[in-house]
C-alpha cells in the first residue's frame, strides 16, 4: 500500500470519528443529522480509497461492499441507538453481514460457526436479558454514552492502526471471493475438515484451555446463583395424611 | 441458453422457485391436513364446505388472510413488530436450500445434483438458520407490548435454547457416524443394505438419537407437547396474540415450514432421504429422469409421514408444564445424548461405527441407564403426586385419606 493510500484511510477514518461522535446519545443537544451526513460521507470515501488504491479497480467484489457496508452502518447503529433491544437487533444483522463476508473468503465453517454462536445463542440471551430487565423504560445509563469523545477517539485510533498494515496481507478480497466460488462449485473437501485437523492438532492445548474455562465459568455461574439456605427448610413440612392438592379434602 | 439451463447453477435457480412454490402450496395443506387429522381424531367431520371434501379450504383461508384489516394497535414498538413475521417467514423458509431432493440428473453431459446447494456445510447451515427462528418469536413478543406476549416470547427463548443442545448433540452423533456434513454425501452412504434385506439407514444404528431428535424437533417448532409459548389456554395467543390477518398468517406458515424443515432434516439424518430401498437402479437407470423423479416422491413421502406424526402426537398428547419442560430437557435429554455421543465416539474408535450389532447393543445399555434412573429418582410426575405423602402407612395402603387419620 502507497503512503498516500494511508494517509487517505486516516482522512477517511478521522471523517468517521467525526460523524460518529456526533452520533452518539450525549447529554445536551444531539446533531444527529450532521453527524449521519459526516458518517456517510465516511463509508462512501471509505469504499472509494479501497476501490481505488487496495483492491483495485475492475475487480468483482460487489458482494463484499455490499455486506461491508451493511455491516460498518449496523455496528455504528449498535452503539447510537437510544433503545438496547434495537442495539441488540443492529448486533445480529453486524454478525449477519460478517458471516456473508467470511463467506465470500471462503471460510464457510467459521461463518456458520458464528452465525450459530454469536446470533443463535449469546445474541439470544442477550435479547432475554434486555427483555427481562427493561419492562418499563430504560434508565440514563442506557440512553446515554458515558465518555463520547475518548470512546470514539481510541476506538479509531486503534482501528488507524490496524489499517495502515491493510494493504500487506497477503490474499486480496478479490481474490478470495473468486477462488471461493471457484471452490463452492468444485466438488472438493471444503475447510471444514482442515480446520478441525489443525484444532485438534495444533491448537490442542488451546482448546483444552478454552474448555476448561468455559467449564469454570459455569460453575462459578451455578455457585453464584445458589441461595444458602437453612437446613430445616430444605424438607418441605409433613402435610396431614390424605390431603390432595392445597386444601382440598377427599371424602 | 440451454447451456446455462443445464449447468448446475440454472438447475439451482430452476429448483428454488419450483421448491419455494411447492412448499408455500405444501404448507397451506398443512393446515388443511391439521384440521381433517383433527377433525378424525375427534370424531368430527372437519373442514368439508368449500369445495370437494374441503379441498379449496387453503385458498378461501389464505384469501381471508390477505383481506382482512391488518391491525397494528397503538401500543407496539412498530418497526419490530413488523420486522418479526417477516424474519420468522424468512428463517424458516432459506433452511430448504441444503435439503438434497433427488440424487443427481443426467442432462445432456452434465451432471447436476437435485439441490439448490451443496455446501460442505450443508448440515451446519440448515442448524445455523434455525438458531435464528427464534428471533421472530422474541421480537414478536417483545415488540407487542402485552404481559402475554412477553410470557410467551420468554418461554420459547428458553425452551429453544435449551432444546437446540440435545439437537446439536444427536446431529454430532450422526455426523461422526458417517464422518461428513454434506447431506447428499450423508444420503448417498446410506443407501446399502444389511443381510441383503435391510436397509443401511441410521434409525437402525442410533435409533435412540432419532427418538430425541423428533422430541427436540417438536420442542423447535413449538408443537404440542411443547407449545408452551403459545398456550392459548393461559397465554392467550402467546407471542402472537396482537398479530391478525397477514402478519399471523406468516407466523402460522413459518411454523408449519419449520415443521417441514425439521421433518426432512430427519428423513435425510436416519431414513436414508430419497433412497427407496428394495428397488436396484441400475448404473444407466439412477440419474435418469424417471429415478429422479421417484426419489423427489420418496423423501417427499417420508417428510409427508413425520410431518403425519407430529399433527397425531398434537391431537393426542396433553401440554407439558414448563418447569417439567426445561427439566426434561436438561436433566434427562441431555445426560443420555451426551451419553449417545460418547458412545458414537467410542464406535468410531474401535471402527465399529457401521455395525449394527454395536450400536444397538450401546443404544439399548443407554436406554436402561436412562429408565433405572428415571425409576431411581422417584421423582412425582404430576403435580398431585407431588402433594401426596411420600410414603403411605401399610394400614391405609390402597385407601389414601381414610377418615381414621
Amino acid at each position: 500500500m502507497t503512503s498516500a493510500a494511508a494517509y487517505m484511510l486516516y482522512l477517511v477514518f478521522a471523517l468517521g470519528g467525526v460523524g460518529l461522535y456526533l452520533l452518539l446519545p450525549k447529554a445536551g443537544v444531539r446533531q444527529t443529522f450532521a453527524g449521519a451526513i459526516i458518517g456517510l460521507l465516511a463509508v462512501v470515501g471509505l469504499i472509494l480509497v479501497l476501490a481505488t488504491q487496495i483492491i483495485g479497480p475492475g475487480s468483482s467484489a460487489g458482494f463484499f461492499y455490499l455486506f461491508a457496508v451493511v455491516a460498518v452502518l449496523a455496528a455504528a447503529r449498535v452503539i447510537t441507538h437510544p433503545k438496547p433491544v434495537y442495539s441488540a437487533v443492529y448486533f445480529v444483522l453486524v454478525v449477519v453481514a460478517v458471516t456473508a463476508l467470511l463467506v465470500l473468503m471462503n471460510a464457510e465453517f467459521l461463518a456458520v460457526a458464528l452465525l450459530i454462536i454469536y446470533a443463535g445463542a449469546i445474541l439470544v440471551t442477550y435479547l432475554f436479558v434486555i427483555m427481562l430487565a427493561q419492562q418499563s423504560g430504560s434508565p440514563v445509563y442506557d440512553r446515554r454514552s458515558r465518555e463520547p469523545f475518548w470512546a470514539v477517539l481510541a476506538g479509531f485510533v486503534l482501528m488507524a492502526a490496524v489499517a495502515g498494515r491493510a494493504g500487506d496481507l497477503p490474499p486480496s478480497v478479490a481474490d478470495a471471493s473468486e477462488s471461493a466460488t471457484a471452490t463452492a462449485q468444485s466438488d472438493q473437501p471444503g475447510n471444514t475438515s482442515a480446520i478441525g485437523a489443525i484444532i485438534m492438532t495444533k491448537h490442542i492445548v488451546a482448546l483444552e484451555v478454552a474448555g476448561v474455562l468455559l467449564l469454570i465459568s459455569m460453575i462459578g455461574a451455578l455457585a453464584m446463583v445458589r441461595k444458602e439456605l437453612p437446613v430445616e427448610t430444605l424438607e418441605p413440612p409433613p402435610k396431614p395424611l390424605g390431603q390432595i392438592g392445597r386444601e382440598v379434602q377427599p371424602f | 441458453m440451454i447451456e446455462f439451463l443445464t449447468s448446475q447453477l440454472g438447475v439451482s435457480i430452476i429448483l428454488t422457485v419450483c421448491v419455494l412454490g411447492a412448499l408455500l402450496g405444501a404448507v397451506a395443506y398443512c393446515i388443511y391436513f391439521e384440521r381433517k387429522i383433527s377433525a378424525w381424531i375427534q370424531d368430527r367431520f372437519g373442514p368439508n364446505r368449500v369445495g370437494p371434501r374441503g379441498l379449496l379450504q387453503p385458498i378461501a383461508d389464505g384469501a381471508k388472510f390477505l383481506l382482512k384489516e391488518d391491525v397494528i394497535p397503538g401500543h407496539v414498538d412498530k418497526p419490530l413488530f413488523v420486522l418479526a413475521p417477516a424474519s420468522i417467514f424468512l428463517v424458516a423458509f432459506i433452511g430448504f436450500a441444503a435439503i438434497p431432493w433427488g440424487g443427481q440428473l443426467q442432462l445432456g453431459d452434465n451432471l447436476v445434483n437435485i439441490q439448490v446447494a451443496n455446501p460442505d456445510i450443508g448440515l451446519l447451515y440448515i442448524l445455523g438458520v434455525a438458531s435464528m427462528g427464534v428471533y421472530g418469536i422474541v421480537l414478536g413478543g417483545w415488540a407487542s407490548n402485552n404481559k402475554y406476549s412477553i410470557y410467551g416470547a420468554i418461554r420459547a427463548t428458553a425452551s429453544m435454547l435449551s432444546y437446540e443442545i440435545p439437537m446439536g448433540l444427536c446431529i454430532l452423533v450422526i455426523v461422526l457416524t458417517m464422518g461428513t456434513l454434506r447431506l447428499e454425501q450423508i444420503t448417498v452412504l446410506q443407501t446399502g443394505s444389511w443381510l441383503g434385506f435391510i436397509p443401511q439407514w441410521n434409525i437402525f444404528l442410533h435409533p435412540l438419537a432419532f427418538i430425541i431428535l423428533f422430541i427436540t424437533a417438536l420442542a423447535e417448532a413449538n408443537r404440542t407437547p411443547f407449545d408452551m409459548p403459545e398456550a392459548e389456554q393461559e397465554l392467550v395467543g402467546g407471542y402472537h396474540t396482537e398479530y391478525s390477518a397477514l402478519k399471523f398468517g406468516m407466523f402460522f406458515l413459518g411454523e408449519y415450514a419449520h415443521m417441514i424443515t425439521a421433518s426432512a432434516l430427519m428423513a435425510v439424518l436416519f431414513f436414508g432421504g430419497w433412497h427407496l430401498p428394495w428397488i436396484p437402479w441400475t448404473q444407466a437407470d439412477a440419474h435418469q429422469w424417471y429415478a429422479v423423479l421417484a426419489k423427489i416422491l420418496v423423501i417427499s413421502g417420508k417428510i409427508a409421514g413425520f410431518i403425519f406424526l407430529m399433527m397425531w402426537l398434537r391431537w393426542t398428547l396433553p401440554r407439558f408444564r414448563f418447569d417439567r419442560l426445561l427439566w426434561l430437557a436438561w436433566q434427562r435429554l441431555i445426560p443420555a445424548t451426551l451419553g449417545l455421543f460418547v458412545l458414537a465416539v467410542i464406535l468410531v474408535y474401535t471402527g465399529n461405527h457401521q455395525s449394527p450389532l454395536w450400536a444397538l447393543g450401546g443404544n439399548a445399555v443407554i436406554l436402561v441407564i436412562m429408565l433405572a434412573s428415571g425409576a431411581m429418582a422417584r421423582r412425582e410426575v404430576t403435580g398431585r403426586q407431588g402433594n401426596l405423602p411420600r410414603t403411605l402407612p401399610a394400614d391405609t395402603r390402597g385407601f389414601v385419606g381414610s377418615p381414621s387419620s
